[in-house]
């Protein structure tokens, strides 16, 4: 009797086994897919939740360059805020003062700086566009031509892709 | 025998892997994975505005004198193709005048002007260039997809050159 009640002692004190090989193919599925997810700069264009970019075919690459942000409530000049939107109005960027409004300046000032460090080197003359998919063409219009007048009469446009 | 079975067996037991340090490293990398990861890829569709400049038409040589630009005029109810050209010629412009009713967001008429826009590119195949000028009342999102329907159709390029204007008057 004695020697049954150690028996079954001993087996009640095997030190329990955690099935880790299951977890670890679930660990390794997600290491190799946020892997492949893996972006090198995701701070560079974060996205904000009043701006939602149109989906394309487009395959092209965005470069590093001036950013204007054309989100449903504010204009944005590299992060910063340069005019407020409501419904398809800009506030100070109307038709007439394009040239005065503080989009101009900013991107004049950007130029002469990009003159002045390129030493001999063409300076870079597009920007990069985020824009919201609902912003009607009489919107957009006034910032394309703002810049083109600025400077900078090439755009890239960012859209996600399909 | 016994004794060696017994040595077989915990021989065998010592081949089994801690994995418990590669769990650990794995709980590392998969919050840091998770924070610098981006769940969209934004991509870009590279336009320009129009600009002055002087062009000399005498400096063409025959294949570019065949090029011809395609103006598309994006409207809430219609697109108007027509087209430009540096050698002037009435008919051969006529040909490219073309009307297509649009509903927003139809892929009829985005195909229908898709075959033209081949139809064109088979017939001027050193073309490609087309403005774009849309109605104050059209949407970014339809320009865009306007925009994807004239650079290329399936692996086959189209216009890829796209200028974006706006209506004068």
């Amino acid at each position: 009797m004695a020697l049954g009640k150690s028996k079954k002692r001993s087996q009640k004190f095997v030190p329990p086994k955690l099935m880790l090989t299951s977890m670890m193919d679930m660990f390794t599925i997600i290491l190799i897919f946020l892997l492949f997810s893996f972006s090198e700069n995701p701070e560079d264009l974060k996205l904000d939740k009043d701006l939602e970019l149109p989906t394309s075919t487009a395959e092209g690459e965005y470069q590093e360059t001036i950013k204007i942000v054309l989100s449903q409530k504010e204009l944005r000049l590299n992060d910063e805020v340069m005019a407020a939107v409501q419904g398809r109005q800009i506030a100070g960027l109307t038709n007439d003062n394009l040239e005065s409004s503080p989009l101009f300046q900013g991107l004049k000032t950007f130029r002469i700086e990009s003159e002045k460090s390129e030493n001999g080197q063409e300076p870079p003359t597009h920007v990069l566009l985020l824009c919201d998919r609902s912003h009607s063409f009489q919107t957009i219009n006034r910032v394309i031509k703002t810049a083109g007048l600025a400077g900078y009469p090439n755009f890239q446009f960012a859209v996600l892709e399909e | 025998m016994a004794r060696l079975g017994r040595i077989r067996h915990k021989s065998e037991e010592d081949t089994e892997l801690n994995m418990v340090p590669i769990m650990n490293m794995f709980m590392v990398l998969i919050p840091f994975l998770l924070m610098s990861a981006s769940f969209y890829q934004i991509k870009a569709i590279n336009t320009s505005v129009p600009v002055h400049a002087d062009t000399h038409a005498g400096n063409l040589s025959n294949n570019e004198k065949e090029k011809i630009t395609v103006v598309l005029e994006l409207k809430e109810k219609e697109i108007r193709i027509s087209g430009l050209s540096e050698t002037p010629n009435d008919l051969f412009l006529s040909e490219l005048k073309m009307v297509i009713s649009r509903q927003p967001d139809s892929e009829a008429s985005m195909d229908e002007l898709v075959n033209f826009l081949k139809a064109l590119k088979s017939r001027y195949p050193a073309s490609d260039t087309l403005i774009l000028i849309p109605d104050e009342e059209v949407l970014y999102r339809e320009i865009i997809q306007t925009m994807d329907s004239a650079r290329n159709y399936e692996t086959e390029t189209l216009f890829p050159n796209i200028v974006l204007s706006g209506s004068l008057g």
